[in-house]
């Protein structure tokens, strides 16, 4: 018996050593009382095991879609709102875990022809809209591109396998993202958001934020060009930035109401200071704020699963913050460690389900958390006005004042937008005799078989902003082709920009690969729409015209016309007259006939 | 022999008996001021849950987002009652069918199960001839029609004629269906197909009523149908145990209440009347694991049976490990050069900047043609 345990111990061994879970959660207090809240979750399974379906961290459900579609590596996400750049600084990860609005799928699909990997494609996003209850099915040829330059494997493939495998490229830019995503999303997580970090995901914390992504990414990592010493790893993140003022709002009171006079600090400085009036002043401590009442919850422990590092509650603040730790049941142990250099510090929660939060006391700092600044600004826009015509203005910064700027610019746009591409004009601003277009990607889009797919190699200068317009022609839908709520507009996906790495980029390997992005806002197209009232107005007014205009003529066209006094003025004294007329010509033959028997007989 | 006799009886009673349920929720407005009739789907979808049907077996169609819209001031929530006791959308909810999806095409697709093959499992009707299917239905209707997302209209006799195809596929076992929407009797007046039961929350010309509004949604919250429906439901069935019948339900509705005239049609069941108002509520709304057992079951088959399968577990594990080094040789015979189809199906590189070599091209073509002109004429001349 020993023996045996033994033996499953072993063999099991190997397994246990290659397949392992990390989680990690960063907190970074942004400015304007807005909180970052970055969850990553990590595992990976040995390319053996999965073509095995020896499922341990890796999701099977998952897992077996992949292998059904033939995709070596995909990423999905699901965004909604904005980063504010201006305010909140650089954005996470670089911008590499975030997609357009709505919902964005990209993926290496190995195939042999363009058609393989179309039916794959196809087999995919169906099999993923049914995992993740999105409409992800609505990808279809319309909205699938195959970018040349923007996306690069960020995986380790076999060298062998490069040549077969074909980059896909679809974005729902209007589809909606909420708790139904969420569910399969948390699923996916091998604790399944009963312990460790995932137990704060809440859906209404999560769709109250001001700006979320949910991603998934999934890429093979091979040393060598063994296969057998291939791992695919799963990354699953959920970045949000949530409004701590508003997330303390009791959930069945989320109305917002003023505060009573005597919590708000005033300005007595102002003229108009008096008992009923008052000027707020902005506070110069750092807010008091809980992680408990922000996320609702607590952490229930940590995932039992957790691999080596299992400090996965770091927040990004000051050194000399006070972080006071709660735990329920109370006085459990639980791990700290404080990196200064990096303005981390990291905690470890209890096991066994113990409720753990963290609350910071208002505090008076007297330096302010260091934020990192965007590599790069990028504004889109739709000009002109009318139903015809239109175009559309992108803007591109460089705030750098020493560095060149290389991006890559990628539109992918809908069928019913149609742009000319003899009218990009690119210009520099300050001047500069500089050509900042390098090169032109361009596939012209069809009818109803598929869109518009531009990619644009760019050179910005130090210091520079750039400026691309377009004229675009909005297509004339057919009737049946209108959404239900047709006048609302249509959405155009956002472009995504990436950046190439510059000569002086001193980042390790993992980020670069990773790559580093950043997305304009999506737009909102009105095309030309119907007044969807018309057919039936149309059939109406026809039949009104039919009723009056034909039964008039056709009533005229069969009808004889007499005169007036021809015709007789009462119908019933007619037949009246007749019958007696008949009856006295009776009469008067009788009378006839029997004078003319007394004329034989006299 | 007494095993044997009960095994037999078991068995006859299980004959009679549905070994699964299945439910199709469809709210058909979209638009915000329809929230109540979203409410009203989720309401049914929370009902059937908490009586045991499990989400893989329940078809949820929300044809627009209540929850995370912007005019939501309950962000990822959407209640059915201006106490805002319960939150229906909750932590947890699989919607099959969203936004543009929820079409009359897709409905009735979904109830023939005539889709594609890509289509998802989750998205599917996998009924067969013992399952007892719900189907609820609301959203804006008039004499025989039902409005889908303001753009289209399913009539009653589409829903007639998909009801009686899933009859003749052995689709379903019984079927309940419940309609809310104005004039919601005239929907299941068509119908034609055996073992339907049907009830609606109005009759011909008549509008059914929403029942109150929250002054902070902004918007009535619930229909008074489904409301007085629920409040059957919470109040007296309260567990899965529950044998309460479909006519203690019908019985509670009142016109008093429902400011409408509920209907019923019965004749389609067999034993009519009787038969469909003595089926239980937990038939429908509630689920059950029935397994039929054969009764001609003998320990060699089943052996054989077992030793079948092993042999085909064998087989599959076979091919798995023989695939993965074919295919790896495979591959290894390519070359990793550029694949020879790139290019067919791609974008391709402009050179915006020859426009003045092509513009040079044009011209001495033009003057080319412009000089073999008059070469010609100098020639003929």
């Amino acid at each position: 018996m020993i023996f045996r345990i033994f033996l499953s111990l072993l063999l099991l061994l190997p397994l246990a050593c290659c397949s392992d879970y990390h989680e990690k959660l960063l907190l970074r207090p942004l400015p304007g009382n807005a909180l970052l809240a970055s969850f990553n979750f990590r595992s990976n399974a040995t390319a053996n095991s999965f073509d095995e379906q020896n499922f341990r961290y890796f999701p099977r459900s998952f897992g077996q879609i992949l292998q059904h579609a033939h995709t070596k590596e995909l990423h999905l996400r699901f965004s909604v709102g904005r980063w504010d750049a201006e305010t909140w600084g650089a954005r996470p990860w670089n911008g590499a875990r975030e997609g357009g609005t709505g919902v964005e799928l990209w993926a290496w699909v190995e195939a042999k022809s363009d058609e393989e990997a179309n039916s794959r494609w196809l087999t995919l996003t169906n099999a993923l809209s049914g995992l993740f209850c999105a409409s992800l099915n609505f990808i279809d040829s319309t909205r699938t591109i195959r970018p040349m330059k923007t996306f690069e494997p960020e995986g380790l493939h076999p060298k062998s396998m490069l040549p077969n495998l074909q980059l896909l490229h679809g974005v729902l830019p209007h589809e909606v993202v909420c708790t139904e995503n969420l569910t399969p999303f948390v699923k996916l997580l091998p604790c399944k958001g009963k312990a460790g970090i995932s137990s704060l995901l809440d859906g209404h914390k999560l769709f109250d934020a001001s700006w979320q992504v949910m991603s998934i990414d999934v890429r093979p990592i091979c040393h060598g060009d063994d296969e057998s010493n291939c791992i695919l790893e799963i990354e699953q993140t959920v970045d949000m930035v949530l409004d701590r003022e508003r997330s303390k709002r009791p959930r069945d009171n989320p109305i917002p109401r003023p505060l009573p006079m005597d919590q708000i600090e005033c300005d007595v400085s102002k003229p108009y200071h008096a008992e009923d009036s008052c000027y707020p002043l902005e506070k110069s401590s750092e807010p008091a704020w809980d992680l408990a009442e922000i996320f609702g919850r607590h952490i229930k422990g940590d995932c039992p699963i957790t691999g080596d590092d299992s400090m996965t509650v770091c927040v990004n603040t000051q050194p000399e913050r006070i972080i006071n730790v709660f735990t329920n049941p109370e006085d459990q142990d639980f791990g700290m460690k404080k990196i200064p250099e990096e303005n981390l510090t990291c905690f470890e929660p209890p096991s066994n389900g113990t409720d753990f939060s963290l609350s910071f006391p208002e505090q008076n700092m007297t330096t302010p958390l260091p934020l990192a600044s965007p590599r790069i600004h990028a504004f889109r826009s739709i000009t002109g006005y009318g139903q015809e015509r239109g175009g559309i203005q992108a803007i591109i910064q460089n705030p750098s004042s020493t560095e060149p700027l290389d991006v890559i610019y990628l539109e992918s746009l809908p069928w019913y937008m149609k742009p000319y591409l003899h009218t990009l004009r690119s210009q520099l601003s300050p001047p500069s005799t500089i050509q900042p277009i390098k090169e032109t990607y361009y596939r012209p889009a069809l009818d109803r078989r598929r869109g518009t797919h531009l990619e644009l190699k760019l050179h910005i200068p130090p210091g520079s902003s750039l400026t691309l317009t377009y004229d675009i022609e909005k297509a004339i839908l057919r009737y049946t082709e209108y959404p239900p709520d047709a006048n609302r507009g249509f959405d155009v996906a956002p472009a995504a920009i990436r950046v190439l790495p510059g000569p002086n980029d001193a980042v390790d390997e993992d980020t670069r690969r990773r790559g580093i992005y950043v997305r304009t806002t999506s737009l909102l197209l009105p095309l030309p729409t119907p007044d969807f009232s018309m057919p039936y107005n149309v059939i109406i007014l026809t039949s009104t015209v039919m009723a009056l205009g034909f039964g008039g003529i056709f009533n005229i066209l069969v009808r004889r016309f007499v005169a007036a006094d021809e015709v007789p003025e009462n119908k019933l004294p007619l037949a009246l007259t007749a019958l007696v007329a008949r009856f006295r010509g009776r009469i008067r033959q009788v009378i006839t006939k029997a004078m003319g028997n007394r004329e034989k007989t006299e | 022999m007494r095993v044997f006799l009960l095994g037999l009886l078991l068995a006859a009673t299980a004959l009679a008996e549905h070994t699964s349920n299945w439910a199709v929720l469809v709210s058909t407005s979209r638009f915000w001021f329809n929230y109540r009739h979203l409410a009203n789907v989720l309401s049914l979808y929370r009902t059937v849950k908490r009586l045991g049907i499990p989400d893989s077996q329940i078809i949820l169609m929300l044809p627009d987002d209540m929850a995370c819209n912007p005019r939501n001031a309950f962000p990822g929530t959407v209640y059915n009652n201006a106490d805002r006791a319960l939150d229906l959308y909750g932590d947890n909810i699989e919607v099959d069918y969203r936004g543009y999806e929820v079409t009359v095409e897709n409905f009735i697709r979904l109830l023939t199960d005539r889709v594609g093959e890509d289509m998802p499992r989750s998205k599917r009707l996998l009924t067969d001839d013992r399952s007892n299917i719900l189907v609820y239905m609301t959203g804006h209707g008039g004499n025989e029609f039902l409005k889908f997302q303001d753009a289209e209209e399913i009539s009653a006799f589409d829903l007639a004629d998909a009801f009686a195809q899933m009859w003749e596929k052995k689709r379903y076992h019984e079927l309940l269906f419940m309609i809310d929407t104005c004039q919601a009797n005239t929907m299941y007046s068509k119908f034609y197909s055996p073992n339907i039961i049907a009830t609606g929350s109005s009759a011909l010309d008549e509008s059914s009523y929403s029942h109150h509004a929250d002054n902070d949604v902004g918007v009535a919250v619930i229909d008074r149908y489904t409301y007085f429906n629920l409040d059957f439901l919470e109040t007296q069935v309260k567990d899965q145990f529950s044998k309460l019948t479909l006519g203690d339900l019908f019985d509670s509705y009142d016109f008093d209440k429902i400011h409408s005239h509920p209907g019923f049609r019965y004749d389609l069941f067999p034993g009519e009347e009787q038969n469909a108002r003595n089926k239980l509520v937990m038939d429908f709304f509630g689920n059950v694991q029935n397994v039929e057992v054969d009764t001609t079951w003998n320990e060699t088959a089943w052996r054989e049976d077992l030793v079948r399968l092993g042999r085909l577990v064998e087989k599959a594990r076979k091919r798995n490990n023989a695939t993965n080094p074919i295919d790896s040789d495979i591959l290894s015979h390519k070359t990793p050069s550029h694949s020879p189809m790139l290019g067919t199906d791609r974008a391709s590189e402009v050179r915006m900047e020859d426009g003045w070599t092509k513009q040079m091209i044009g011209a001495a073509a033009l003057f080319g043609g412009l000089g073999l002109w008059g070469a010609a004429s100098w020639i003929d001349g």
